[in-house]
């Protein structure tokens, strides 16, 4: 089972740090959905640990191996980041063989698992920003790591694509680490085992997602009929009935009552993403953080 | 790594500029034929003309030309090989020098590979010099010691010069702050500038000429020495990134 440790790791660009004092430990084979506002320092979180950018204290470890001075340890990890690094004037297939020249693997495997047959004699400087991602991802999988670091993966992507692609990562994670950063709180939600929340170059939150509640949970159900007068829920956004429980229990206790009195129920989910509070809470309190150091500062 | 990733980067850098060997090719003709004319002038003079147009000038043009030569094959290489440097930029500038990063290399491969790339191109265009030269002086009249003195020469300077100035140029791409896009100008400027001497000397110092230019490349390859060895010192892997 491979292990990821960053301890007391403090990173950033010309002599400036962005990350401070950064430690964690990434012990299961899962995937860990890194969150953050923008510019609190997801990528610069990621090339540290990829081994690109090299820390001014701390120590990143995988399986023991520092990564940031082991080319072996580095090799175990694949990084995909915002920028899509396929040589432009090539084709797609030509770009694919480029890489895997350099790092091995089968270009009409990784052509097969993303579906990538009809692109792949086109030059990639024709190709949509959508098309440009998926050549993108597909060299990451042209052979298998422990590492994954994958930095809004499915940005640019239609939701078919994305969700292969969120399939083929959940199949990897059985015995793999998977770093996924994203801005999107559902697909956060749907696709994590782990959160890892960023805030001003620390890490505000890690903890399993499942230990994650909501301050509030709300409803929505979806009937043919009025059911207002059945149990307390009112008609509100997106044509469901909103109904507001205090934990999650209660829910399946108005879903009985429903069809105990003889209602189709044709829909039901929870309305709000437990990760959209703590994500408010945690970024709120950050600002509330900056503003009293800006107001400290500006007094003196 | 692979082992020839310098091959594929000097195919890729042809395929993605064309104009710079275009006029590399279109440079090293000119000299080859800027060369051959002293074969030309030295059978005029053997017919009576003297190579000294006027016949008070101290100007030996048998053995000038071929030398001014040296300096125009030498800045066909260097423009020859630019393509490279715009490869490179280009390549950091996508994000695919930080994808190499994070496959497991260093700075220094990277940096290695594209300088390889860069000498690659270079030596193709000075071996096609050298074929050039040699037929076409030999076509003109001009002595086999002449033809072999300008080819070695034109290795011994274009080599060092193209790897002083690829080295100059990739680390003052990764040293910048802001991309201001001056590369390409300051490379070719780095490249004009080591080999300025190279037409100066033949026509000041005509005797000492071949000796003054090859202390030239010596001081040169010294230089391109130098920055090889403390590549990775020059730059930063943070300088690799977009």
């Amino acid at each position: 089972m491979p292990t990821l440790e960053l301890s007391g790791v403090s990173s950033g660009y010309e002599g400036r740090p962005v990350l401070h004092d950064i430690t964690l430990e990434a012990q299961e084979s899962a995937i860990y959905v890194v969150l953050g506002p923008n510019g609190a320092g997801k990528t610069t979180l990621f090339r540290t640990i990829a081994g690109i950018l090299e820390p001014y204290s701390g120590k990143v470890l995988f399986d023991g191996e520092d990564l940031t001075r082991s080319k072996e340890a580095r090799r175990r990890v694949n990084y995909l980041s915002h920028f899509n690094a396929i040589p432009e004037e090539m084709t797609v297939r030509g770009a694919l063989d480029f890489y895997a020249k350099i790092e091995g693997g089968s270009v009409d495997d990784v052509i097969s698992l993303l579906n990538l047959e009809e692109l792949k004699d086109k030059k990639v400087s024709d190709l949509s920003q959508g098309q440009k991602k998926r050549v993108s991802i597909a060299k990451v999988f042209l052979r298998e790591r422990d590492l994954y670091l994958l930095d809004e993966p499915t940005s640019n992507l239609d939701p078919a694509v994305s969700k292969e692609i969120r399939d083929i990562l959940l199949r990897l994670s059985k015995d793999r680490i998977v770093f996924y950063s994203s801005h999107n709180l559902y697909e956060a939600r749907d696709i994590g085992t782990n959160l890892i929340l960023v805030r001003d170059g620390t890490i505000g939150f890690f903890d399993k997602i499942s230990n994650i509640k909501s301050k509030e949970y709300r409803v929505g159900i979806r009937t043919t009929t009025d059911i207002s007068k059945i149990i307390d829920a009112t008609p509100g956004e997106g044509g469901y009935y909103v109904l507001s429980v205090s934990k999650p229990e209660e829910a399946g206790f108005a879903l009985r009552k429903l069809v105990e009195n003889g209602v189709l129920v044709t829909e039901m989910r929870q309305l709000d993403n437990p990760l959209q509070d703590l994500f408010d809470d945690i970024y709120d309190e950050g600002t509330a953080v900056k503003k009293e150091k800006r107001r400290v500062e500006e007094r003196e | 790594m692979s082992s020839d990733l310098g091959a594929v980067i000097a195919k890729r850098s042809i395929s993605l500029s064309k104009t710079y060997p275009v006029i590399g090719i279109f440079m090293a003709l000119f000299a080859a034929l800027i060369s051959s004319l002293s074969g030309v002038i030295g059978n005029l003079s053997s017919t009576g003309i003297p190579a000294g147009a006027s016949g008070t000038s101290p100007l030996n043009l048998t053995t000038a030309l071929p030398l001014v030569s040296v300096g125009l094959q030498v800045l066909a290489a260097v423009i020859f090989s630019m393509p490279v440097l715009q490869l490179y930029v280009y390549d950091k500038n996508n994000g695919v020098l930080e994808y190499f990063l994070s496959l497991g290399m260093n700075q220094g491969d990277i940096f290695r590979q594209y300088l390889k790339a860069a000498l690659l191109l270079a030596s193709g265009l000075v071996g096609l010099e050298t074929v050039v030269n040699v037929a076409a002086g030999l076509i003109a009249g001009v002595g086999a010691p002449a033809l072999l003195g300008v080819s070695g020469l034109v290795v011994a300077l274009a080599i060092p010069v193209v790897s002083s100035e690829a080295q100059i140029m990739m680390s003052f791409s990764s040293l910048q702050k802001q991309r201001v896009g001056s590369n390409q100008p300051l490379g070719m400027a780095f490249g004009v500038f080591m080999v300025i001497p190279a037409y100066i000397i033949p026509l000041v110092f005509p005797s000492l000429a071949l000796t003054i230019d090859l202390l030239l490349a010596s001081a040169i390859a010294v230089l391109s020495l130098t920055l090889y060895l403390s590549s990775s010192r020059l730059i930063s892997r943070e300088k690799l990134l977009p």
